[in-house]
Parts: structure tokens; C-alpha cells; sequence
């Protein structure tokens, strides 16, 4: 027992849970214990989750049973996100997980969408993604593992119960050698030496010892910022709601593959369809309204009767300095906080473990190599979804005091680039590692109104009447496709039944 | 399109010009763009080669360059990597091979599992169980059928410099793309760019966009180059017989006072000798190769070698690629990897409107990225160099290097891992095989490697060096390649 390398993760909500279940899946157990320590006094923020299609290689990484999983958690399958009234009122779009289009000639495809969109001759973006075409109709289907066929471009994500998820994995991690311990920390010891975290102390009087910590304990950061004192990079000025009000309600007809955003007066709604009931809440800035006006636009504005009081949460956007620091690693709350326009938790905690895993000490002793690739990694996460989520933010009619407000702000630099190119020419860098890819980007730029000038010259060699008539091929194709899904209800129904809470 | 780029001058010599001219003709002429070249007949290194990485092959698609011509008009031989000899001190060399390192196994790179078991005291390089390398080093090459490994093999060319130039500009001939005589022509500005150039006979030629590769015409507009370190100031180049069977690599050997390289071609042998004048002094450089080379060659004098480049090679309307845009660095294929990505980037990029192109600004931000990254890749030999006690290498290990290549180096020998930025030209397992041929055996290794048992592991690599041996028996010869490309 002495010579293994002992890990001791801080917290059991969904992050704690997932970082045991990685580690109980792929940590040779004869030389490494992980223990998680956690109070049931302490609850988890149990929301309705939306993810994104990287949850689903979490969960193969670990060899989740993908229908298992489903009915154990209520989860639905989700294809994108569906903004409402964000650019102008009354307008709508998809962000989905899959790709406009397919191969024309020498240029992409959207760069022929812009041409023939500004010649007039083409549909909406929304009519070449068939995600989007079948998300809207309320139909579902696995990809069909054809590569010639449009109902194989795309990817798909769950909606959960993130409570339930977490209970699942505790109970999978512990069948599997992860010690639970039940307990509340009233004390971190510190190495006087070196400042590492040394073991934390519970009420019990019971001594935890570690080599490595993982700070899963939410906002509050009990060991990353109370202990270590390691600091956040404050990005509330960019986006800035502070609070949310949550509430579930009875499932309703309208039974989406999809999770959707209303932007509203001081924030924007969600709204979360899993197989029980379905999520909502109210992300708001306080500074704009109070907190019973939320809750009261809130409960106004659900299409199924209110199954609780609303419950407010608080929060600020930003990022913790450093998601490794001494021996512990941050991950989740603990490591900074953006706000779920874009399903973005549950990715972060994924990535958290992911490189955490690899970039594992090996014994005591931690080569300053391995923190550093492990924040830097983080910071690339962290900043490019943050300035993703800011791009909804400030192409919006500036109808509210809110909306004024974010809509004159000076943005990132790395932002402001990023949409004078994309107006110019349709440009959008693409990069290897994190996220968003350029479909996200399209979607979301043109959806809130921001359309190219003009596009790729390449997209010029073609005449244009062949142009048109292959897009218009498409969105028939497309249609076509997306009649033969079944329903998202008839899919579930038949795939993942999950029994009355 | 109203205000579309419609007149393109390329303005320039040898390669850089005519590859310019020609990729730019071959996508945008359908669109009624005319190039006009003015070849500023800019004289050839004597015995001057080049080494083209695998992109190239690609980007010979794009231009219509077939192997056939290839190796017709440039003696070319196949490039299937670079060996590094004496780099750390001995006689041990390494071969920097275009492929896989090891095949990934149990979901994780090959690179952990060897670390694991070199820790454990295996002695096998990491390059033996790389199917590019096995097969270069035993003068075997193209894919065979039904693989064992499935390892990507891949493959640029060696070429002659002054032939390479000449099929080159006979495409641009064949593409109806205008060619003037044009040395000691005069940029004209107007506005922001520049709106015609003067030739010497008197002729002027109005552009919506200039492609530079001579210098002249980024200069008029500005003037600021950035120096770099340089690794060595002197070149002598020179030809020796060609080998006999020809190697499918180049080698690249450390000397006291820099390195020489040996680039096989079809019927001879181009040398290059780059070395530091505070090492050695001119006048003792061509005994210093002889030396080196054991006997005496056909050699030019000593040249310069520069190590500058342009922080911003798009400036209004003039772009610089090529030399115009800096010097690359002196190995690694960088000098061909760097105009070939200058360009393709270009095409990419077309600017819309004539009159006014913030293209600028992306492709200046894309080609320094991909410059500092291609500069970092051949750093680190310098980096890693193990010849101690000699002047010249300890200074090049001591030289300050990116704070992005440091993080490489210092991950890749924390952990066998590759710190990955934007903008990188060459794959993680071309640095694996560079740094661990360099001597770098990572300290530690990825833990989720521990759930293969040991013996498990002994029997994967087993199979993978067996996989190995027989996908190199089932490739071809070397001159069984040329041939067939030859037709």
C-alpha cells in the first residue's frame, strides 16, 4: 500500500465523480489508490446538463453502455443548440454538431453558400446541415456510418441529469476500486516545506494524505483557491450575468433533440428536454434584474408546469489562474466558470481529466513539465470558448439596457480579428486543438447576423448555374434524409426507456 | 467581381519566381487573372540541390508536376528522410524518416509504450520501429500491398536546383504565362502598395498585385527585416560522384565548425558544407571538406549564408514569398517547405478587392507562426547537440531558444509528449524521432501505458518489428522507383 501513488479527489459532484471514474478506468490499481472524498451535507448543483458530442467519447473512453447510461441519467440525445430572438427579435438558428454541406469543388462548401446566398439563389445555411433539418422536426437517428450519405455528417450530445450522472459513475467507479469517503473537510494541511497540500482533515478526525489533489469542490475552490490562494482572471466585464434562477418542469410535447436559448431582457433562458421532465433556468445579470423578476419571467415563460421553486445560483466569469498549481489540479467550478450558452461544463472537466491523465507524476516529485502543458492546454480551452460565448454576446440589437451595454463593449483582440475576417471574406481559422471549428463559427456568425462580404475566390471557378443547382440537390437530399429519422420520443421510447423517477 | 484582382506581376528568379507564377496562373487564370513574370535571371548557385519534403509531393499535384518530369529534367532521387550523423559527439547517427514512430497501441502513442520499456532496459531505438526509417535505411521505398503495420510512409524528392528551375519555368511556358526579361526593374508606389514597375527597356508594367521573390519590391515598401540566429554564416557548395545504390536519404554530418550535408541525386552528389567563419576561416574551408570527405571535390568558393527575415512579408499590395520573404533555415528541407507554404498560403488567401487587402494581416500572422515553427524544428539539432568541448557546439546548445520550443523539449523529456501550437509544419512524430535520435529518452511515460503487462508489451513489440520487416521486404528498390517513375 505504501509505495502506490495516492490521488485524492476533493468533492463528489459530476467533476469529482468523472475524474474517479477516469481513473478507476485507466490507472493500473496496483500502483495507484484514488480516494474521493465528499458530505452528503454538501449538495451538488443538479441542474439539467446539456453536453457536447465529446461527452460521448468520455463516456466510450470509459466503455459506458451507451443505453445504460441513457436511462440511468433521463438523458436524451441533443443536436445542437437553438438560439431565439439573439441577433434581432424574432429570429432564430441552429448551432449543430455537424458540418454545412459537402464537397462542391476546389473551395468549401460554405464558401459557395455565400456566394450563392448574396447572388439570392440560395436557402438558409440551416437547409445544407441535416442535424439541423432533422433537430427541427423533432426527429433522431444514430449516424448511419455511411460516408456518401448526409445522415452520417454529424455528431451528437446527451441532456441529463447531471445529479443522476454522478450517482451513476459513483456507484460504476466504486465497483471498480475508487474509495468513497463520506466526511466533511473542516482542515487542508500544508507541507511547511514546499507549501503542497499535504492531507485534508475531516470532522471525523479522520487524516486524508495525498500526492496529488484534485480540487473538484466547486465555486468555492477549497483547496486551489482557499488553501493555495491561487487567483481567477476575471472575465465578467465581457460576460456579464452573474446569477441564474433553475427550475425543472413537466416534460412537454414538444419533445427536442436539441437545447435551447431565449435571449431576454437582462440574460437568456434555457431550456433543457430530458426524458422526466425538462430543465430551465434564467441566466441573468443582476445589475439588470432582481432576482424575483427572473424568477417571475422564469416561470412565465415554461411550457410545462413548474415542478419546484425556482432556486437561484450565483456565479462569475472567469477562469482560475492556474489549473495546476503545487500538487493539485482544479477542474470544474474549482478552475473558473462560463456560463452554459454553449454546453461548455461538462467539455472542460472532460478536458481537465484527459490531460491530467497523461500528463500524470509518475511519483512523488513533479517534473514542472507536466503542470505547465497541462495549464497551457487549459488556457487555450478556457480563452477560445470564452471568446466563442462573447461572439453571441455582441452581435444583438441593443433593445435592453443589457444589450446596450455588451454591444459597445471593446472585445478581446483575439475577437475583434475574428470577425472583421469573417465579414471581409468568410474567414475562420481553423485550429487542431480546442474549441470551436469552423462550422460552429458559420453557424453562429451568420446566425446572429454577421454575413460575409464575399467569399473565397476559388468558390468563383464554377458557373454559377452549377453552383445553384448542386445546393438546391442538397437541401432536397437533405430533406429527403431527415423524413426516413424516426421520431426523437420514438428513438428514446425504443433505445433508452428510463423508468419513472 | 468589379474590383477582383485582375493583373498579378511576379517579380523574381529560379525556383521561387516560376513556382509563384505558376500555382498562382494554374487556380486563378480560369478566372480571367493574367500573370506576366518578370525574370530577373537571377544566377544559379553552381551545384546548388534541394531538399523537398513530403508536402511537396501534394503541392506538385496542384501545379501538374508529374514524378516523370521529375525525374527526367531534375535528376531526382526519393526522399525518404534525413540522417543526422556525429550530432551527438560519436559516430552514432539517426534518421529523421517521413512516417510513423512505432504503431499506437492500447489508444496510446507508440513514443509511451518504448519509453515504458526502455526504462525497463529495452535497447531498441525508437526508429526501428518506424517502417519509413527500416525501409530508407535499407534502400526500400513506395507502400506495400496489404500492409502489415499500416504505418504512413511518406516521401519527398532530392533535386537538382538549376534543372528543378528549368521544368519549372518550361510549365509556366506551357501555361501561356508571359515571361519578361526584367533585372534592375524600378517599383513605382502609389498608395499604400505600389502601381507599376519599370523595366529596364523602358517598358511599364501596372499590377493590382505583385508577388516578389527577388526583394526589391517588398523593399521599396518596407524596409524591416527581422535577423534570427544564425546557425552558420558560410556555404560551399560542390558535387561529388553519385552513389551507387543511391540512398533514399540525405545525411547530414556534424563538423567541428558546422555540418555537411550529402544530397543524392540522379548523377552526382550535391555537398553542402555550412560552417561558422569565427570557426573556420575561408581560406582553410575547401581543405577542411576535402578533409571531411576524404578526398578532394569540384567545389565553388565560399558564399554567404543569411539568416534574416521579413516580419511582415505582405505589405499593400506586394507580397514577398521565398527569399524575398527571409532566409530559411539550412536544414530540413525548410527552404522549399517554407516557399511551397508561402505560396499555397497565398492562393488561399486571394485577395478580393484590389483595393485594399487585409489578407495582409492574416497571411503575415499565418507565415510568422509557421516560420518561428519551422525555425524551432530545426533549433533543437542545435539544441540537443551532445559534441561537447568544441567551441562552435557548445555555443549552439547554449544559444537561447523559443520559449514554444523550450515547452516542446522540455515535455517531450518530461513525458514523450508534444506540446502542440498553431502553425505547425511538421508532424509530433518527426519531432519524437528527431528528439529521441538527439538522445532525449523521456523520463517518464504516459500511466495509463500500465495496464499492458509487461509481457503483453514484449509481444507487441515483437510483432511490431516483425510487421516491420516484412513490410520492407514487400516494398521496391530505389532505382526499381526511379524506373518505374521514368516510364
Amino acid at each position: 500500500m505504501g509505495d502506490k501513488f495516492e490521488i485524492v479527489i476533493v468533492g463528489g459532484g459530476t467533476a469529482g465523480w468523472m475524474c474517479a471514474a477516469a481513473c478507476a478506468a485507466k490507472l493500473d490499481p496496483a500502483r495507484f489508490r484514488v480516494r474521493l472524498v465528499e458530505s452528503e451535507e454538501i449538495g451538488t448543483v443538479g441542474v439539467g446538463e446539456a453536453t457536447l458530442p465529446q461527452m460521448k467519447d468520455f463516456n466510450d473512453f470509459l466503455g459506458l453502455d451507451e443505453a445504460e447510461f441513457m436511462q440511468a441519467t433521463q438523458a436524451t440525445f441533443k443536436l445542437g443548440i437553438e438560439f431565439i430572438n439573439w441577433g434581432r427579435q424574432g429570429d432564430r438558428y441552429v448551432h449543430p454538431f455537424g458540418t454545412f454541406g459537402r464537397p462542391i469543388g476546389e473551395a468549401d462548401f460554405f464558401s459557395y453558400w455565400i456566394r450563392a446566398h448574396r447572388a439570392g439563389t440560395a436557402a438558409s445555411l440551416s437547409d445544407y446541415c441535416f442535424p439541423i433539418v432533422a433537430a427541427l422536426q423533432n426527429r433522431f437517428m444514430l449516424p448511419s456510418g455511411d460516408a456518401n450519405d448526409v445522415r452520417n455528417a454529424f455528431a451528437y450530445a446527451y441532456q441529463f441529469d447531471a445529479f443522476l450522472y454522478a450517482r451513476y459513475l459513483r456507484q460504476w467507479a466504486e465497483a471498480r476500486g475508487i474509495e468513497r469517503v463520506e466526511g466533511r473537510i473542516v482542515e487542508v494541511e500544508q507541507d511547511g516545506g514546499t507549501g503542497d497540500i499535504a492531507a485534508v482533515k475531516l470532522a471525523s478526525g479522520a487524516r486524508i494524505a495525498g500526492d496529488l489533489f484534485v480540487d473538484c469542490s466547486g465555486f468555492r475552490g477549497l483547496l486551489m483557491a482557499q488553501t493555495l490562494g491561487v487567483g481567477i482572471e476575471d472575465w465578467s466585464h465581457w460576460l456579464p450575468c452573474d446569477s441564474a434562477a433553475a427550475v425543472p418542469s413537466a416534460r412537454s410535447a414538444d419533445f427536442h433533440p436539441y437545447t435551447r436559448s431565449t435571449r431576454r431582457t437582462a440574460g437568456w433562458q434555457w431550456r433543457i428536454p430530458l426524458q422526466h421532465r425538462t430543465g430551465n433556468g434564467y441566466v441573468y445579470s443582476g445589475a439588470d434584474i432582481s432576482d424575483d423578476e427572473a424568477a417571475a419571467t422564469l416561470l412565465a415563460n415554461l411550457d410545462g408546469e413548474a415542478m419546484a421553486e425556482p432556486r437561484v445560483l450565483r456565479f462569475k466569469a472567469c477562469k482560475r489562474e492556474k489549473a495546476w498549481a503545487h500538487n493539485c489540479i482544479a477542474m470544474g467550478l474549482a478552475s473558473g466558470f462560463l456560463e452554459p450558452l454553449e454546453s461548455t461544463s461538462i467539455y472542460l472537466v472532460q478536458m481537465a481529466i484527459m490531460h491530467m491523465l497523461t500528463l500524470l507524476p509518475s511519483g512523488p516529485g513533479i517534473d514542472p513539465a507536466l503542470p505547465a502543458e497541462l495549464n497551457r492546454v487549459m488556457d487555450v480551452e478556457y480563452d477560445r470558448i470564452r471568446d466563442f460565448l462573447i461572439l453571441h454576446y455582441i452581435a444583438n440589437e441593443p433593445d435592453a439596457p443589457l444589450w446596450e451595454r455588451v454591444t459597445t463593449m471593446a472585445v478581446p483582440d483575439t475577437l475583434a480579428d475574428k470577425i472583421d475576417r469573417f465579414r471581409h471574406r468568410g474567414h475562420v481559422q481553423a485550429y487542431r486543438d480546442g474549441l470551436f471549428g469552423p462550422p460552429s463559427w458559420q453557424a453562429v456568425f451568420v446566425g446572429q447576423g454577421i454575413e460575409p462580404q464575399a467569399a473565397d475566390r476559388l468558390a468563383d471557378v464554377l458557373p454559377a448555374a452549377t453552383v445553384e443547382e448542386r445546393l438546391a440537390s442538397l437541401a432536397a437530399t437533405i430533406a429527403d434524409a431527415a423524413a426516413t429519422a424516426p421520431s426523437h420520443a420514438d428513438f428514446i421510447a425504443r433505445y433508452c426507456p428510463a423508468p419513472a423517477p | 467581381m468589379t474590383n477582383s484582382v485582375q493583373r498579378v506581376v511576379v517579380h523574381g528568379g529560379g525556383v521561387a519566381a516560376a513556382m509563384a507564377a505558376l500555382a498562382v496562373s494554374r487556380a486563378y487564370a480560369r478566372l480571367g487573372t493574367d500573370v506576366v513574370w518578370v525574370d530577373t535571371g537571377e544566377a544559379f548557385a553552381p551545384h546548388a540541390a534541394l531538399i523537398a519534403p513530403p508536402d511537396l509531393s501534394t503541392f506538385h499535384r496542384l501545379l501538374g508536376i508529374d514524378e516523370a518530369t521529375l525525374v527526367r529534367h531534375a535528376a531526382a532521387t526519393i526522399n525518404m528522410g534525413q540522417q543526422f550523423a556525429g550530432w551527438s559527439g560519436g559516430d552514432d547517427a539517426f534518421l529523421h524518416a517521413y512516417g510513423d514512430a512505432g504503431s499506437a497501441f492500447a489508444s496510446l502513442p507508440f513514443v509511451q509504450h518504448w519509453t515504458r520499456a526502455r526504462a525497463a532496459g529495452l535497447g531498441v531505438a525508437l526508429e526501428d520501429f518506424c517502417l519509413a526509417a527500416a525501409a530508407a535505411k535499407q534502400g526500400r521505398t513506395g507502400a506495400p500491398r496489404e500492409a502489415a503495420t499500416r504505418q504512413a510512409v511518406k516521401a519527398g524528392w532530392h533535386l537538382d536546383a538549376a534543372g528543378y528551375a528549368r521544368l519549372l519555368r518550361a510549365a509556366c511556358e506551357q501555361a501561356d504565362i508571359r515571361i519578361v526579361p526584367g533585372a534592375g526593374a524600378v517599383p513605382h508606389r502609389g498608395g499604400a502598395g505600389l502601381d507599376r514597375i519599370d523595366l529596364a527597356d523602358g517598358e511599364q508594367l501596372a499590377a493590382d498585385l505583385f508577388i516578389d521573390t527577388d526583394g526589391t519590391l517588398i523593399a521599396a515598401l518596407d524596409p524591416g527585416t527581422a535577423a534570427r540566429p544564425a546557425f552558420c554564416d558560410r556555404i560551399i557548395r560542390a558535387s561529388a560522384p553519385a552513389f551507387d545504390p543511391l540512398p533514399l536519404y540525405s545525411r547530414v554530418a556534424a563538423h567541428p565548425a558546422g555540418w555537411l550535408t550529402m544530397i543524392p541525386l540522379a548523377n552526382r552528389t550535391a555537398i553542402e558544407f555550412a560552417y561558422d567563419s569565427a570557426s573556420l576561416a575561408d581560406a582553410d574551408a575547401p581543405a577542411a571538406l576535402a578533409s571531411a570527405l576524404g578526398r578532394a571535390v569540384d567545389a565553388a568558393p565560399p558564399a554567404p549564408l543569411a539568416a534574416a527575415a521579413r516580419p511582415r512579408p505582405w505589405v499593400g499590395n506586394v507580397v514577398a514569398v521565398g527569399p524575398a520573404a527571409g532566409a530559411a533555415p539550412p536544414l530540413d528541407g525548410a527552404e522549399l517547405l517554407l516557399l511551397q507554404l508561402g505560396i499555397a498560403q497565398l492562393v488561399l488567401l486571394w485577395p478580393i478587392d484590389r483595393a485594399a487587402m487585409p489578407e495582409a494581416d492574416i497571411y503575415n500572422e499565418e507565415m510568422a507562426g509557421t516560420r518561428a515553427r519551422v525555425a524551432d524544428f530545426t533549433a533543437q539539432h542545435f539544441r540537443l547537440n551532445a559534441r561537447t568541448g568544441e567551441l562552435y557546439w557548445d555555443a549552439a546548445r547554449a544559444a537561447p531558444v523559443s520559449a514554444e520550443l523550450a515547452a516542446k523539449i522540455d515535455l517531450f523529456a518530461a513525458r514523450g509528449m508534444f506540446a502542440h501550437y498553431n502553425h505547425e509544419a511538421h508532424v509530433e512524430d518527426s519531432w519524437a524521432l528527431v528528439m529521441a535520435g538527439h538522445g532525449v529518452t523521456p523520463r517518464s511515460f504516459d500511466p495509463q501505458a500500465l495496464l499492458t503487462e509487461d509481457q503483453a508489451l514484449m509481444a507487441e513489440f515483437q510483432r511490431q518489428l516483425r510487421a516491420v520487416a516484412s513490410d520492407v521486404h514487400a516494398m521496391e528498390s530505389h532505382a526499381d522507383a526511379l524506373r518505374r517513375m521514368r516510364g
